[in-house]
């Protein structure tokens, strides 16, 4: 569906032209990356998950499991500001320092405590968020600064302890609307001289941590030209998201103890090993080589451990107590200290034909990052380029942000990264010009949607330089008919009773896979004597599945079933160096590094078999009988090459392989979300029936693990559209501190979840994947919103929808 | 356990044990201090249920429960289920479903519907959503959960943890065609 026939201004053709060519359809894919299905050995098959059996039996070891293995090991406790804003001018310690079985009491001035600035975000290096946090702080910017920490003989002494530090503050005036926060006379939040690694707009005089703003086409010509015509319509809407908790089921936990080579060593629940060691080393002054972090099994991330939240408190009072210590976060630290999803107001204006072709979207949004910048500038920036895609060939796009300071808990990464808040905008919008043009939905979006072989420009809309991603893979239209047929789009029934209404509503989304140009994955494989094989890499797997799939991968080019590749959990000193478990990377970026990997060692076992059957290195291939002749079918087995390697008579060399990934491609995976929903137009009641989300992700490598993707993403994004979110008193008090008080779905009231694979294949990725874990987040308050739209006629903007909000919109209509 | 510490006597496991446990213990506190890591703490308030365990009989939060009123008590764990090698039929549904992610919440949902198998052999979706609904998971969205505590049932009214995969086909004899059972090729 590209609009190649649009005559385009010459100037512009110029332009992307430059894109066009850097980027060709045409990929160099090598011959064995694309497998029919009844070739595949191992990959897109439902392997059993490598960790399944050590989890059911309770066998499987979170951070806090290793505690048993550390006798001396203190329990811990963080003192945090019960004020949103202010200074503390007095820390009084002594009653807690007197106390039976306090090892240490840390504060700001505390030597064990560096004095550096530093963002806790876990990503590239330098950082693309500001470094305007502190380890321990006394200017406190929200409720939940940690100013003081406690080393005890177990936890519970060490908040005995705490409870008896006397802090005294001078209050300053807070604000915690966004709106309010850029107003000239609002409370100054940050000062700017005091901020390092500024961002791109940082106006901290208006709290505005970062500001960018991008343009294709020319929008306000646009829009003048639509006032002038009556075949153009504008729409406008805006919309808005609360905070989310991650509700990461594990809270962040890390042990912190010198090794015997008195190394320090940290056991820590992370998405981010690598991260996190050399942001340790900079801001303790330690060098790399002393720090080790070592990631066990993760009770899942969801971008919460995307970061350093505990680990340089952790690690100062493991110094100060001069003994292991265990910094283990409470339930209440998760919800209101620890990380969320920042809220975002984003409003949205198009003009689109009568026959409806959108010509111009105009997109602006504001984030609520919080007290701090961790991915404030990226999480906001992500909430245009992300989605926008979706509509590239708009030929007038144009897109804006504020990433704005509060007194609220800071804002960081969480699945969808800004994706979720773009969608709901975009995706609510569409519904609305296709009510205002009275077109069909799903006839709008096809009409108007990205396809395969076309250039995407849109997600480069705030770069400066010229940029395509050319879309090499595109199931979209194929996940809407399958998502539509699976609903039932075409004929849902009407209740009986005449106040019941009921309705299907869509949106269609995207993601990427990986950072491009930026993520780093590297694998590193070995041979035992008996043909299976070690794996190292720096893939972190925090739940989702991770080794399982790089297992497969190198078991599908080494011809060996997936559990006679055994794969070692991410570990500084062990694996090799990868960015972490984010922006839906691992699969795409880190699997590549493994193929590569086991392609490599696959040629050391050509050449022993070469060898060992005097044939041609270039005459043999992998099958489940090892390395096999093609020209005379004799083959030997991986556990004679395995042997003759280590113990042979001619020569004798380890089997093993390295390799490296580093892409400027990020293939999008597609998808599209449907929601069949019941309104009572009496009481603004709903009842949900079915979520329906199929999704384009390339070759599953794992279906069952895909699946599971789709169903926990899709249980996240229900509850951005149907959960109060954390909410605050007037003073910036948070009000949700428990499960108790949160809207986390049950078994009781998630409402089903049906999952759909459409199979694409992405040349570019390892045997045809693209990424899935975030992107079937982002489909649902839309989908949701359009359906109750549709159903009753009421239009919800603001999530969470509720009843009530339902029942107002319809009696405003 | 800074405080005096009493002696509680259980029979953990099918054991009788002594423990230590101070005033303030919780049944996780020793639990977990005595190297029994598999129920996890996720909120020590009694909100998420990933510290369930058995207690006569009961499925019980033991983030909540004081460990001094114990004594005397029969405890389970999900150390008592079957090993790695040998699974027990509850366990290799929840495998053999894809039933579990970072896994944290699997020991404490896995032993909630223990008691709820126990009670009610062969229940409804609708009856494993009621049981299950104090047993919180962030990863899975609760649905191979459910298919995996439907397919425990049936695995043990049949008697016998049928094969050694738990019965379950291998992707090229899935049932074409239908969706018969969970994890056969044709979805
Ligand atoms: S830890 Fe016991 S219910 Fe959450
Ligand atoms: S599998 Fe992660 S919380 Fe249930």
């Amino acid at each position: 569906m590209s609009k190649t026939d649009e005559p385009e201004p010459e100037e512009e053709a110029a332009d992307v032209s430059l894109a066009e060519e850097a980027n060709p359809v045409e990929w160099e894919e090598a011959a064995n990356n694309q497998k029919d299905p009844d070739e595949r050995r191992t990959v897109s098959k439902r392997e059993e998950k490598d960790d399944a059996r050590k989890i059911v039996t309770g066998e499987a070891k979170y951070a806090a499991d290793y505690a048993p293995e550390f006798p001396d090991l203190a329990g811990s406790k963080i003192v945090r500001s019960d004020i949103p804003h202010g200074r503390v001018t007095d820390l009084d310690t002594s009653a807690a320092e007197s106390m039976d079985g306090v090892y240490a009491v840390l504060t700001p001035d505390s030597p064990e405590v560096p004095d550096k600035r530093y963002t806790s975000a876990g990503q590239s290096y330098p950082e693309p968020s500001p470094w305007d946090m502190k380890v321990l702080r006394e200017k406190v910017r929200f409720v939940g600064d940690p100013i003081a920490a406690v080393a005890a003989e177990d936890a519970e002494t060490a908040s005995k302890a705490a409870r008896k530090i006397n802090v005294s503050y001078e209050e300053y005036d807070a604000v915690f609307d966004t709106e309010a926060a850029m107003q000239p006379d609002a409370p100054q939040i940050h000062d700017g001289d005091d901020v390092e690694n500024v961002q791109s707009g940082a106006d901290y005089e208006r709290n505005i941590e970062a500001h960018s703003e991008g343009e294709i086409g020319d929008v306000d010509a646009a829009f003048e030209e639509a006032e002038q015509r009556d075949d153009l319509t504008v729409t406008e809407t805006e919309w808005e998201t609360p905070y989310q908790s991650h509700c990461v089921p594990e809270p962040h936990t890390v042990i912190a103890h010198r090794d015997e080579d008195n190394r320090h060593h940290l056991i820590a629940s992370t998405q981010v090993p690598y991260h996190t060691r050399r942001q340790l080393a900079h801001l303790f002054d330690i060098p790399i080589r002393d720090i080790r972090v070592s990631k066990p099994r993760i009770g899942a991330g969801f971008g919460s451990k995307q970061g350093m939240q505990i680990e340089p408190i952790a690690l100062a009072l493991s110094e100060a107590a001069d003994r292991p210590v265990m910094v283990e976060t409470t339930r209440r630290e998760q919800f209101h200290a620890v990380r969320n999803r920042r809220p975002a107001r984003v409003s949205v204006k198009s003009v689109v034909s009568d026959d409806g072709d959108i010509e111009a979207l105009d997109m602006a949004a504001v984030t609520n990052s919080g007290a701090y910048g961790p991915h404030g500038m990226t999480v906001a920036s992500a909430v245009g380029k992300k989605p926008l895609p979706l509509y590239t060939h708009t030929p007038n796009i144009r897109f804006q942000f504020d990433a704005v300071h509060t007194n609220l808990p800071i804002a960081g990464a969480i699945r969808g990264y800004g994706a979720p808040q773009g969608h709901l905008a975009i995706e609510g919008h569409m519904d609305e010009v296709a009510h205002e043009l009275d077109i069909d939905p799903i006839e709008l979006r096809s009409r108007n949607a990205i396809s395969e072989g076309d250039l995407d420009v849109a997600s480069g809309i705030l770069k400066e330089k010229e940029y395509g991603r050319r879309i090499r893979s595109c199931g979209l239209r194929e996940c809407v008919a399958e998502g539509r047929a699976a609903i039932g789009w075409d004929d849902i029934e009407q209740p009986d009773a005449d106040h019941l209404h009921r309705a299907c509503g869509m949106a269609l989304t995207i993601q990427s896979s990986g950072v491009p140009g930026d993520e780093l994955g590297a694998a590193h494989i070995k041979m035992n004597e008996d043909g299976s094989f070690i794996l190292q890499t720096g893939a972190v797997d925090i739940g989702p599945g991770a080794d399982t799939v790089m297992a497969q991968i190198a078991a599908e080019v080494l011809g060996v079933a997936p559990e006679d590749v055994l794969v070692q959990p991410s570990d500084t000193d062990i694996s090799p160096f990868d960015h972490g478990a984010y922006a839906s990377s691992t699969t795409y970026v880190t699997g590549q590094a493994v193929k590569k990997a086991a392609e490599d060692a696959r040629e050391m076992l050509f050449e022993f078999a070469s060898r060992m059957l005097d044939e041609p290195e270039s005459a043999f291939k992998i099958d489940e009988d090892g390395a096999v002749s093609e020209r005379t079918g004799e083959s030997v087995s991986l556990e004679e090459i395995g042997y003759e390697s280590m113990y042979g008579d001619e020569v004798r060399a380890h089997v093993m392989g390295d390799a490296s990934h580093c892409t400027e491609e990020s293939p999008p995976p597609f998808g599209a979300q449907f929601v069949d929903v019941t309104v009572n137009e009496e009481t603004g009641e709903f009842e949900i029936h079915d979520m329906v989300y199929a999704v384009d992700c390339g070759v599953a490598l794992n279906p069952d693990l895909v699946e599971g993707q789709i169903e926990g993403a899709v249980h996240m994004g229900y509850e951005l559209a149907t959960g109060d979110g954390i909410t605050f008193d007037e003073d910036g008090q948070p009000e949700v501190l428990s499960f108790r008080d949160y809207d986390m779905p049950t078994t009781g009231d998630q409402p089903p979840i049906t999952s759909r694979i459409v199979e694409t294949h992405e040349p570019t990725g390892p045997f045809g994947a693209k990424s899935v874990a975030e992107i079937p987040v982002n489909g649902v308050s839309p989908a949701l919103s359009n359906a109750i739209r549709r159903a009753v006629g009421a239009r919800v903007t603001e999530m969470p929808v509720t009843a009530e909000k339902i029942k107002a919109a319809l009696d405003e209509k | 356990m800074s405080q005096a510490g009493t002696e509680i006597h259980l029979t953990l496991n099918g054991e009788d044990v002594t423990f230590e446990a101070a005033r303030s213990d919780t049944l996780l506190d020793v639990l977990r201090d005595n190297s029994y890591t598999g129920a996890k703490r996720g909120c020590d308030t009694g909100d998420c249920g990933f510290c369930t365990v058995v207690v006569d009989g009961d499925p019980v939060k033991s983030c909540i429960r004081p460990a001094a009123q114990l004594d005397g008590a029969e405890v389970e764990t999900i150390e008592n289920l079957g090993t790695q090698d040998s699974l027990d039929p509850l366990q290799s549904a929840f495998v053999d479903n894809a039933a579990l992610q970072c896994g944290f919440c699997i020991p404490g949902m896995i032993m909630r519907s223990k008691v709820l198998l126990e009670e009610n052999p062969d229940p409804t979706e609708a009856e494993i959503r009621e049981a299950l609904s104090e047993n919180l998971c962030r990863c899975t969205g609760y649905e191979k959960i459910i298919d995996a505590v439907q397919d425990a049932s049936s695995r043990m009214a049949d008697g016998a943890d049928v094969a050694a995969d738990g019965g379950r086909l291998p992707d090229e004899q899935g049932c074409p065609g239908c969706d018969c059972h969970d994890g056969g090729a044709e979805r």
